[in-house]
């Protein structure tokens, strides 16, 4: 147990800090531990959390993905017009939208491994290619309101528990299976600490690259589709946040940006870090403008803990 | 009076010691050479005395008076430059501006002098009688030796009471080398101190006045040059008998053939190779440096591209890269000439190193047993004797010789039996060098095929069955029981050298 | 141990000039060049009077705030560093301008140089935390453009404020036919030929081609970096105060639009990502592409909404073209 402490000293760290975070803010806001407030602040850090997750996976892999914001709102928007407001159209339309964020994915993916574009530029250029043409899709003008059955899967409950909740919690065990349990995970570390030992030691490098994007490309679309039905409605520029948080939930989670390191059950600490935040500045009366502040404190800060870790370890393995 | 003293000068890096208590002293005026086997703390030496790192323990005089740089500017200031193998040189600069480098001539707008610069640039070269270089070039478009040689005006420039000049001479063509030593002689001349270190002892006979000898660290010896034998020199450096470093060379070679080569080429660098590796054989590569050696292994092991035909025990084979050499009881697995860039995860554990190659063996349906990883790496590291606190250390954390065994191990666990050393004992300790000779005769008796290249020719000649010998891209010989020697290695890779 | 044991791959190379690799080495360039020349002609054919001087200096206004930005995105580029915090600087900026600015011309010029000097403190505390905390310039930058977005959203929480009306018609001052904003795009090539032959210069491009050879060469990375990021939080606040005499008010969010395509407007222009190569010039072509891409989708009759689809795929296509020179250029080498 204390080895795996050790190995994940970041990860615990990130849960310390949340609980932290909660025990502060329900000092300032008695009624935060509330039940039916902590199930918000859950389903609002699920929709970061589930973004988030392919993100993680790229930045492990040692990439970035830029691509999430339009990603993530074209999938909306397409599934609100697709289904005019019926359940019955997303039978099919769920599907063919993750094929598509999947697809969009693999473009990114092939770019990255098999055309050599920096992941900066190429999830870039996707993206804005993306945005446009949702733009010249729709005119700029609104959307029919979602299906009620996407509302379920986002607002809706079973036996008291938010149903989105649970669908976090089947991912998060997903992804922690597939980090931790999964030979995709050990070749994905291998991936992000060195591309040619991992290329030397036969590792399918192209390929698990590839099946990162991918992944990013389905959790974005997908929680694009879950925002819908929280917001009762697709709009222009919902995603854009997203690309922020993403990237903050993971490097808060405490993986390095550079990869090799990190996991998701770091980044849902992550996720949930950011909510809370959300959450504790109304209560402390204080303006979202004082919420970025805050963000970017607790991005540096927490960046600034991995470093001292890493020459931590530097010293250590001076002094052997 | 001597110029430079050192007494008692020690670092270590992490659980390696570099140097230990070392002691040196030179004058002005001579050359003086630094002899020593890799990883005899030479080059953390003079890494200390130029600047580049700063020792734990220890003192250092210059010029009476005390020496302790923080960095390469305070080795300049007082008047000490070393030259690297390339090391301080930037790809993006042209050959002026990495000469002059920080130390342009500006003018009254704090811009460089462009005219000025490539006046005192050429004066330098001309003043030194150097090779031809063209100035405004950048320094990527550079050959090796052009760098080197760049590396050296770049030294020169600072006009240094004391030059070190590390290998200098290892990246250059024969006429270039020639220039070298003689320039190596002008600066002495000159009154300055040239440290100079070499693997050669020819170049060592020819230029130094006097010479130190370093063995794990130490300074074991210091002499006059004229007062010392090459035997007695090469017995302090090694520090044993070199006949007990490597093991009894029993015939294992069956006449089974494991990799059969035809017509393999690759680029300019490789044009058609052939040979048969046996079954149980220890095939030595040997030749010049820069004769193809290297792209022959990474063709092989799929990671250059090459054309030509492969048959791995009997079966025609095709390999278009790692993965594919890698897998399966017809494999190839490498030991590559780049421990920490291509061999090893360095912040990753030394189970994770071991296992990379392998995921498949331990893992059912894409998903891993722990279990079964876990007797996989005790069995390896038993087998291996690899010294690591536990299995979950960091592989950097491990000396050079532990991290080589870890790329072993990592080799070993595949199923491939064809195995590909590329110069696997640099930079190891003299004890794990002789466990990899012990381990590479073992694992011929047990029916592997081992293609082995080193770039210290006594161990080709002491270990290897047959030896190929490369020129210009071919196998120029292959040398077989009592022919194996140095003198023959070498006569092969140069014979019709003219002609070529 | 021999004298004669010598690598012949190590040959010294041939006599005469390398055109071949150099043009291979500008290509990058020329493709952006090539890209603005095409814009430009289908530009000129569909539309009269392109051609003109009138044309250039609305375009160069229209792109100027981007092509601030761009410069100081170049100098971190060319360090090998990326800076995301140019975002929240802009927004910073403009909303400090839009708030505080007076028809007094004295308070006018001492807010200018206090947000020039924010901009440069800013940055250079962005080099500082780089360098001390050994820290990625990625996420150092995405967190103090959190920090400074939400310092000007404190300010001014939603678009507004205004700038004296003589300020505003700064962009439009005229001299020799040409009007301000052409005279800052001479300006900018003028400091790019002075800064770029400086030591400074050299040093941060040295450092960003081979950060250890930099290092081993004495140059100290931490002043590298201070300089490095200090300018580029300058150039920032230099196009957040441009932006306020094109808008005439402050905006809180206004910066985000510039960080991504500051760094498309280098990369266009054929700066590397990876540091140590590149030109402003490239990168002020590549802000005129990306400007003039919105011209074209206008005079096409087109929805406006192709514009971002035509940058991206502009910012692809020129990637993928240094990206095949490169190989083109290394298979020489080998």
């Amino acid at each position: 147990m204390s080895a795996f402490l050790a190995r994940n000293r970041l990860i615990v760290l990130a849960y310390a800090g949340m609980v932290v975070l909660l025990l502060v803010t329900a000092l300032f806001s008695p009624g935060f531990l509330s039940v039916s407030n902590m199930r918000s602040t859950v389903v609002l850090a699920a929709f970061v959390g589930i973004v988030a997750l392919g993100q993680t996976l790229v930045i492990i892999g040692g990439g970035i993905d830029l691509s999430v914001p339009w990603v993530l709102n074209s999938a909306a928007i397409v599934m609100a017009l697709l289904c005019g407001g019926q359940d019955m159209p997303l039978l099919w339309v769920m599907p063919l939208l993750l094929a598509g964020g999947g697809l969009i994915g693999l473009v990114n993916g092939i770019g990255v491994a098999h055309f050599g574009v920096p992941p900066i530029i190429m999830t870039l250029a996707t993206n804005v290619i993306l945005q446009g043409l949702i733009l010249v899709l729709t005119g700029g003008s609104p959307t029919p309101s979602a299906p009620a059955l996407i509302q379920f899967l986002s607002v809706g409950r079973i036996a008291g528990f938010p149903v989105i909740a649970l669908i976090w919690i089947a991912l998060t065990a997903a992804a922690t299976l597939l980090l931790s349990k999964a030979a995709f995970g050990r070749h994905l570390y291998a991936l992000g600490t060195s591309a040619t030992v991992a290329e030397f030691s036969g590792v399918p490098t192209a390929r698990t690259t590839i099946l990162t994007y991918v992944i990013s490309g389905l959790t974005a679309a997908f929680a694009g589709m879950l925002l819908t039905g929280y917001s009762g409605q697709a709009y222009l520029g919902m995603g854009d946040a997203y690309l922020f948080t993403s990237i903050a939930a993971v490097a808060i989670g405490g993986a390095s940006i550079l990869g090799g390191s990190g996991h998701y059950l770091g980044t849902v600490a992550g996720a949930m870090v950011l909510t809370i935040l959300t959450g504790l500045l109304p209560a402390l009366n204080l303006s979202s403008g004082a919420l970025l502040v805050v963000y970017g404190a607790v991005i540096l800060i927490t960046v600034s803990i991995g470093s001292e870790t890493f020459a931590g370890l530097g010293t250590r393995m001076r002094r052997g | 009076m001597d110029l430079v003293t050192v007494t008692g000068l020690s670092k270590r890096y992490g659980g390696i010691v570099a140097l230990s208590d070392a002691t040196f002293s030179a004058r002005a005026g001579e050359v003086h050479a630094l002899l020593g086997e890799n990883g005899a703390g030479k080059s953390t030496f003079i890494q200390i005395l130029s600047g580049a790192v700063q020792h734990d323990a220890g003192a250092i005089m210059v010029d009476g008076r005390d020496y302790r740089p923080a960095n390469p500017d305070g080795a300049q200031a007082r008047g000490i430059a070393a030259v690297f193998q390339e090391l301080s040189l930037i790809p993006d600069l042209t050959v002026e501006q990495n000469i002059w480098f920080r130390r342009e001539p500006l003018t009254p707008l704090r811009t460089v002098r462009r005219a000025e610069l490539r006046r005192r640039t050429l004066a330098l070269l001309e003043k030194y009688d150097f090779p031809p270089l063209r100035p405004d070039q950048e320094l990527r478009r550079l050959t090796l030796a052009e760098r080197q040689i760049v590396e050296i005006a770049k030294g020169l420039a600072k006009e240094p009471r004391i030059l070190i000049l590390d290998e200098a001479t290892s990246a250059l063509p024969a006429r270039e080398a020639e220039w070298l030593l003689k320039l190596t002689r002008q600066l002495a001349a000159e009154g300055r101190l040239v440290i100079f270190i070499s693997h050669r002892m020819a170049e060592v006979r020819a230029i130094a006045d006097r010479l130190t000898i370093f063995r794990n660290g130490r300074t074991v010896a210091a002499h006059e040059a004229g007062a010392v034998s090459d035997e007695e020199i090469v017995t302090q450096m090694i520090g044993r008998h070199l006949d007990r470093l490597y093991p009894e060379r029993v015939a294992t070679a069956t006449d089974r053939i494991a990799l059969k080569v035809t017509g393999l080429s690759s680029g300019s660098r490789l044009s058609g190779v052939d040979f048969a590796l046996r079954e149980g054989e220890v095939l030595g590569v040997g030749g010049l440096q820069g004769h193809g050696q290297r792209e022959l292994f990474q063709a092989l092991f799929g990671a250059t591209r090459a054309s030509g035909r492969l048959e791995l025990w009997g079966k025609p084979a095709s390999i278009g890269n790692p993965r594919q050499a890698l897998t399966g009881r017809d494999g190839i697995a490498l030991v590559p000439e780049d421990r920490r860039g291509q061999g090893l995860l360095l912040t990753k554990s030394v189970r994770e190193n071991l296992t990379l190659s392998v995921i498949g063996r331990f893992s059912r349906r894409g998903f891993l047993s722990r279990q079964k990883e876990a007797e996989l790496v005790r069995e390896m590291v038993g087998f291996l004797r690899i010294k690591a606190d536990t299995p979950e250390q960091a592989a950097g954390t491990l000396s050079g010789g532990n991290q080589q065994k870890v790329i072993f191990g990592k080799m070993l666990l595949t199923e491939a039996r064809v195995l590909l050393l590329y110069d696997p004992t640099r930079g190891v300790d003299v004890g794990t060098k002789g466990e990899i000779f012990q381990l590479m005769r073992d694992l011929a008796a047990k029916g592997y095929a081992i293609l082995f290249h080193s770039s210290d020719m006594p161990e080709l000649v002491h270990v290897a069955d047959r030896v190929l010998v490369m020129r210009n891209g071919r196998v120029a010989a292959t040398l077989e029981g009592e022919r194996i020697s140095e003198a023959e290695i070498l006569r092969a890779a140069m014979l019709q050298r003219e002609a070529a | 141990m021999s004298i004669a044991e010598r690598p012949v791959e190590d040959k010294m190379s041939k006599p005469g000039s390398d055109w071949r690799g150099r043009l291979l080495d500008r290509a990058p360039f020329l493709v952006a060049c090539l890209m603005l020349a095409l814009i430009v002609g289908i530009y000129g054919s569909l539309q009269s009077g392109v051609f003109s001087l009138d044309e250039l200096n609305l375009d160069t206004a229209a792109a100027m705030t981007l092509m601030l930005a761009a410069t100081g995105q170049t100098i971190v580029l060319l360090r090998g560093g990326i800076d995301l915090s140019i975002g929240g600087m802009i927004s910073l900026g403009t909303v400090i301008a839009a708030t505080r600015f007076t028809d007094d011309p004295a308070t006018v010029a001492l807010w200018v140089l206090v947000i020039l000097g924010l901009g440069l403190v800013i940055g250079a505390l962005n080099g500082l935390l780089i360098s001390l905390l050994k820290l990625q310039p990625f996420l150092v930058t995405l967190a103090t453009w959190s920090i400074l977005n939400g310092a000007a959203m404190m300010i001014l929480p939603t678009d507004g404020g205004s700038v004296p009306g003589w300020w505003v018609g700064f962009a439009s001052a005229q001299l020799l036919g040409l009007t301000s904003p052409v005279w800052m795009l001479l300006a900018l090539l003028v400091f790019w030929a002075w800064f770029r032959a400086t030591r400074v210069g050299i040093a941060i491009q040295a450092t960003g081609s081979n950060e250890k050879s930099a290092f081993l060469s004495g140059v100290s990375i931490t002043r590298v970096n201070v300089v490095t990021y200090g300018l580029s939080g300058l150039f920032a606040a230099g196009a957040a105060l441009y932006l306020t005499t094109q808008t005439g008010a402050g905006s809180p969010t206004i910066g985000k639009d510039y960080i991504l395509p500051s760094v498309a407007a280098a990369v266009i222009g054929g700066v590397s990502l990876f540091g140590g190569r590149g030109h402003l010039a490239g990168t002020l072509i590549g802000a005129f592409v990306l400007t003039l891409i919105g011209n074209l989708v206008f005079v096409m009759h087109v929805s406006s909404y192709w514009q971002p689809v035509a940058s991206g795929v502009i910012l692809l296509l020129s990637v993928l073209a240094s990206s095949v020179a490169e190989k083109a250029a290394r298979g020489r080498v080998q």
